[in-house]
């Protein structure tokens, strides 16, 4: 079981990556919606 | 006239792709920790190779598909074309650092060094360096369409480094093996079948999270259009 380590290491990259790669896009995704959905009723109320 | 591909905002779709996703990461994990024999020579450091190669494999597919984007959106000048190799060169730096930073977690207990300047290595940062300036073009300049359109040249011959990166460890002699997935012996020849299947099971699991990103980057790119558009409106209207 030598190099357990590196293994766990590399995994850890990984999903690391993957979830915080996620986890951003949604996060500025959501941010984006917010922004639209403001400017559209600023947009609206302007008539 | 060719039409882009439309990336529907199903929430349904969208929901099984996480899913499908989701269990085959699962069957995917279950595979490399349970299911998989160990090697014989590098031992357990060697279940490395079941995220390294579909990291690489993700983001050669990534610069492949800003290639074709870019291809067509030099040819009919259609900006859907280039938010697809826009988010697609997103998601292909992203699974290319992870192959630079998993390849020499595998390389440290193997060959006793964490970098070596051969040639796949050598010429896999080159790719990732000229994703990294596309990235960096597209953030730096004003929009436009010349900035699209010296993106997409970028992103074109970005890609023709990948068929070298390939061969490169047949043309010369190097420290990283040789393909055993694709290889003169055959697809697969020169793996033993659970490992084969293995690979296989993550390929798609890698695959599948290719198209749940890209559904999110596209989402992204047309919502920043879409907020440009009435800011423009709201500036002449007023």
């Amino acid at each position: 079981m030598d190099n357990l380590g590196f293994l766990f290491a590399a995994n850890a990259f990984v999903w690391g990556g993957i979830i915080y790669y996620v986890y951003t896009l949604r996060l500025r995704n959501r941010a984006l919606e917010k922004d639209l959905d403001l400017l559209k009723k600023t947009l609206s109320k302007e008539g | 006239m060719m039409n882009p591909p439309a990336l529907e905002e199903n929430q349904a779709e969208g929901n099984i792709l996480v899913w499908l996703t989701g269990f085959a990461f699962l069957a995917a994990m279950i595979g490399i920790f349970i299911y998989v024999p160990t090697e014989r020579t590098e031992g357990v450091i060697q279940r490395i190779m079941y995220f390294h190669v579909p990291s690489a494999w993700l983001s050669f597919f990534a610069f492949f598909v800003v290639f074709i984007c870019s291809i067509l959106f030099l040819w009919k000048k259609d900006r859907e074309w280039d938010i697809y190799a826009h988010a697609s060169a997103g998601i292909g730096v992203v699974f290319c650092s992870l192959v630079l930073i998993t390849g020499p977690i595998w390389a440290r207990p193997i060959w006793g060094a964490w970098w070596v300047w051969d040639a796949r290595l050598t010429s896999t940062l080159i790719l990732w360096l000229i994703y990294v300036a596309y990235l960096m073009l597209r953030a730096q300049s004003s929009a436009g369409s010349m900035r699209a359109r010296y993106a997409a040249v970028l992103g074109i011959v970005g890609f023709l480094n990948i068929p070298f990166i390939h061969f490169s460890v047949l043309w010369w002699r190097t420290f990283h093996p040789q393909p055993k997935v694709i290889s003169n012996e055959g697809i697969g020849k020169g793996m033993d079948p659970s490992m084969l299947a293995t690979l296989g099971v993550s390929l798609c699991a890698f695959t599948l999270l290719y198209f749940l990103l890209m559904g999110e980057r596209v989402r992204q790119e047309k919502l920043k259009d879409e907020i440009d558009r009435l800011k423009r409106e709201k500036l002449y209207s007023s």
